[in-house]
């Protein structure tokens, strides 16, 4: 053979082998679209029993006949369910950076703004983390605890192989995937997700947390969450990251359930900080949560605490049922909105119980040219007997470009129920503000401080090491719109 | 029947019918209504309504031989006898009346309220059969007393009145809707302010239960100019009160109050709608209501600040008391604010008579019913204090005593 073979020889076995590995990639995505065949796919991929692939279809015939929502306060272009990617692998496999030097600067200085250790710093970067940060054993030392004491917490996708039961029970008890069309839509296609089970009468010791998984499974964009706190027992969940992690996926449409048995308490925290847009409103997340609370049992207690700074657009509303007696629900959030961000939030108190109680405190902050809006809803059904609701919404206005709306819904069918709502729209107190500038604080370091404690109220329900990454959030989020 | 048919077959009788203009606008309407039938679903003002009673009714209108009367009484002070939502013409130095008839269609045909999808403003356009224009002169302070009257039962009434409060004038209006006919009255109001003038405007309704009353007020306020409106609401029979105000010059104020009292089977639907698009304005608005038995209510409130609005003060206050277990009250207190120098807040409750207070009363050797009605009538004494007119203050007094020797 002469030279000149060999060379075309090595090039055609080199470029067969190139080509050979992308097709093999390609095999792993399945194509854009969403229809019955990718439900199939994501189902098989994940080995799902028979059952749940029929829920999933179920909830996708129900999804072709809904429209979405539109009753929100939002304007956003007509999303294309058929131009997304309902199944993807670990995003950017072949594209992820190697250390820290390849990552984005910009979010490398937001990191340490927020106080985050390097080593967390990769992970959230999305650098290969097995090989500089052994969480996979971090998070055995967890499992293992936890095993002990027989709470179960794992993946939804673990929980529908290994406890068919509880899944079967509970899963759309308390978000029926009829209920609109972006529970049907998460229903049918949902990839991951995380599912706690706490059993009676057992205080769960640690806050759990998905940041504990992060690198064993990427949270999907369709992320499906599954609580259930059996008798007597009580969980802290906090949900998601507290530091920016860039992702570029479109749409958002989690689901997450919670169901609190007698003397149950559940306490879900929430700081939400995806990729908000630029400065000119390009890009960015839309974000169309589905949370709801079930207080099945006796005194139970649901409480749900969020930050919100992040996202294009935000489309949730935690919400309770209160439908045992004595049942307490709680809701405090902050949503702050800066550039051309959009936020519709707030959450639904459903007074079904005697003696229920309910509690809404809400801050909402608005800057450049975003619009803000409080939507909630409480009411009292017939039976609700000597229920109790105080609500408190106030909203923030820096700059006159952005926009701040108040949408509550009081609905009384009780007459022995009590209901009070307040709510206040202003701008930044000067006169707090001539305070700080005169003990030498720049005019944002002010305007950061006196919006830090018009939230007060909400962070301080935070846990703590939340709280303390929240707080500087919240100064981050101010930057550059100030002054 | 329905809109359509009760629409083609009456055309001829509805006024302005003959003008070009109008009927395409009314064709347009018509459409309106074929496709958007009264959507409960998708339209919270049309919560609790019996929708059935104002989409298939019978059209019925006469003019009636009584006539109406316009009396100038004292100085400065009119009477006005409305019948069948007819008042003949008058003119001297300080008011001016027009029959609806003789005035310039264009004034009637323009529909000015803020909400264009409003089914019964609509309703209003299309079968538009009586009402009047009264003009305050110049710097002229005046005082007007109006009873509605309805003659005959079954008839369905589309009025219009047209108010001009011109330049430093100062009016207080007395309207009475006091009907115990089985009648339909669909009544828009539309008033404007000019520059530093001044309405005092008091809406007292007491219908028997039969009764229908629909009532959509407009006000648009110019520099300086103050609009205050009391509702008080006893009537049997549905009342939909649905007002709006816009201040669109510096300066202005907006005062939209009410209060009802609701029992049996009864409901009422409630709605105060204030725009602010100038510097300086300020907005009130507070409805308080008291439901007894069966009965059911919504109020909506909405505070709305341009962006150009500011320095606004805008502030909303709803207080229902729910005095039995059958009641149900509603009640969305909205604020859309697009600028950032303002105070804004709002207020809103619902509860029982507060079980302290009774309990106090009853230890000092109060049965319970004196407990509760004492409370009742200090729950709404604020408002009812508040009234100069020492002859409207005593008939309002009576209507509440009427009414709470009906609890239980």
């Amino acid at each position: 053979m002469n030279s000149e073979t060999l060379n075309t020889l090595d090039t055609y076995s080199k470029n067969k082998y190139k080509y050979g590995f992308v097709t093999d990639i390609d095999n792993e995505k399945p194509k854009k679209g969403l229809n019955e065949d990718i439900i199939k796919f994501i189902s098989q991929k994940k080995n799902e029993p028979d059952w749940m692939l029929d829920w999933r279809l179920k909830a996708f015939s129900k999804w072709k006949k809904m429209k979405e929502p539109k009753w929100a306060n939002l304007s956003f272009p007509e999303i294309d369910y058929q131009d997304i990617y309902y199944y993807s692998a670990p995003k950017g496999f072949e594209k992820k950076p190697k250390d820290l030097s390849e990552v984005d600067p910009k979010l490398i200085e937001t990191y340490n703004k927020l106080g985050i250790p390097l080593e967390e710093q990769k992970v959230l970067a999305g650098v290969a983390v097995d090989v500089v940060f052994d969480s996979v054993s971090v998070a055995t030392t967890y499992k293992g605890e936890l095993e002990k004491l027989g709470i179960i917490f794992c993946s939804i996708g673990e929980a529908i192989q290994k406890h068919p039961d509880l899944i079967k029970k509970y899963l759309g008890s308390v978000i029926p995937p009829g209920d609109h069309s972006f529970s049907a839509l998460n229903s049918a296609v949902f990839t991951d997700g995380s599912f706690v089970y706490i059993p009676e009468g057992v205080k769960c010791p640690m806050e759990l947390s998905t940041y504990f998984r992060i690198n064993a499974e990427n949270t999907g964009q369709f992320e499906r969450t599954l609580i259930i706190a059996d008798k007597g027992s009580y969980v802290s969940y906090l949900e998601g990251c507290t530091a920016p992690k860039r992702d570029d996926n479109q749409l958002h449409a989690a689901n997450v359930e919670l169901i609190a048995l007698e003397d149950a308490e559940i306490k879900y925290s929430t700081v939400q900080n995806w990729y908000p847009g630029d400065e000119d409103g390009k890009g960015g997340i839309y974000n169309f949560v589905t949370k709801r609370g079930l207080c099945a049992g006796k005194n139970s207690k649901i409480s749900w605490t969020q930050v919100e700074t992040g996202s294009a657009i935000t489309w949730k509303y935690p919400s309770c049922i209160l439908k045992g007696d004595n049942s307490i629900g709680e809701f405090y959030s902050v949503a702050i909105t800066n550039n051309f961000q959009q936020a519709d939030t707030g959450t639904k108190m459903t007074h079904i119980g005697k003696n229920t109680k309910s509690k809404i405190i809400s801050k909402g902050i608005s800057l450049g040219r975003s619009q803000n809006t409080y939507r909630g809803e409480v009411s009292f059904l017939r039976k609700a007997e000597k229920a109790r609701n105080y609500t408190q919404c106030d909203s923030l206005l820096v700059g006159n470009q952005c926009g701040a709306h108040t949408v509550p819904y009081i609905d009384s069918k009780n007459n022995t129920a009590v209901i009070e709502h307040e709510a206040s729209t202003s701008k930044i107190n000067e006169d707090q503000l001539y305070y700080c500038r005169q003990r030498g604080l720049s005019h944002e370091e002010a305007v950061s401080l006196i919006v830090n404690g018009f939230c007060k109220q909400v962070l301080q329900e935070l846990p703590m090491e939340f709280a303390v990454e929240a707080q500087k959030l919240v100064s981050i989020s101010l930057e550059g719109s100030v002054g | 029947m329905n809109i359509q048919d009760n629409y083609l077959k009456n055309k001829k009788n509805i006024f302005f019918s003959e003008n070009k203009d109008i009927q395409t606008y009314r064709e347009k309407l018509i459409n309106i209504f074929e496709n958007d039938r009264f959507d409960k679903k998708n339209n919270e003002s049309l919560k609790n309504i019996n929708i059935k009673n104002f989409t298939d009714f019978k059209y019925k209108y006469l003019i009636s031989e009584e006539t109406s009367v316009i009396n100038n009484n004292q100085e400065n002070s009119y009477s006005i006898v409305s019948v069948n939502g007819q008042c003949s013409s008058f003119k001297d130095d300080k008011i001016e009346i027009t029959k609806i008839l003789d005035e310039d269609y264009n004034d009637f045909s323009k529909n000015d309220t803020i909400e264009n999808n409003d089914h019964f403003v609509n309703l209003n356009s299309l079968f538009l059969n009586s009402g009047f224009k009264i003009v305050i002169k110049k710097n002229h302070n005046i005082k007007i007393k109006i009873s509605n009257i309805i003659t005959d039962d079954d008839l369905t009434i589309f009025q219009k009145n047209n108010y001009i409060c011109e330049e430093g004038s100062s009016l207080n209006l007395i309207e009475e809707y006091e009907n115990k006919n089985n009648s339909t009255s669909n009544l828009l109001n539309v008033i404007k302010l000019e520059k530093n003038s001044q309405l005092n405007h008091f809406l007292i309704q007491d219908n028997s239960p039969n009764h229908n009353l629909i009532i959509t007020t407009h006000s648009s306020c110019k520099k300086d100019s103050t609009y205050t409106q009391k509702v008080y609401n006893f009537s049997e029979g549905y009342v939909r009160n649905f007002h709006y105000s816009e201040l669109i010059e510096t300066n202005s104020e907006a005062d939209l109050q009410g209060i009802f009292f609701l029992k049996d089977n009864n409901t009422s639907n409630n709605k105060t709608f204030i725009k602010h698009l100038a510097e300086d304005c300020k907005s009130n608005q507070v409805y308080k209501g008291i439901l007894n038995d069966r009965s059911k209510a919504t109020y909506f409130s909405n505070t709305y600040v341009d962006q150009v609005a500011q320095k606004t003060e805008g502030y909303q206050l709803s207080k229902g008391i729910l005095l039995s277990d059958n009641a149900s009250y509603f009640s969305k207190p909205e604020l859309k604010i697009y600028a950032d120098d303002v105070k804004c807040s709002h207020g809103s409750t619902i509860g029982p008579i507060d079980e302290n207070a009774i309990f106090y009363l009853r230890s000092r050797g109060m049965s319970k019913i004196a407990a509760t009605k004492i409370l009742i009538s200090s729950f709404i004494n604020e408002e009812l204090s508040s009234i100069d007119d020492e002859q409207m203050s005593e008939m309002i007094q009576k209507k509440l005593v009427r009414y709470l020797s009906k609890v239980k």
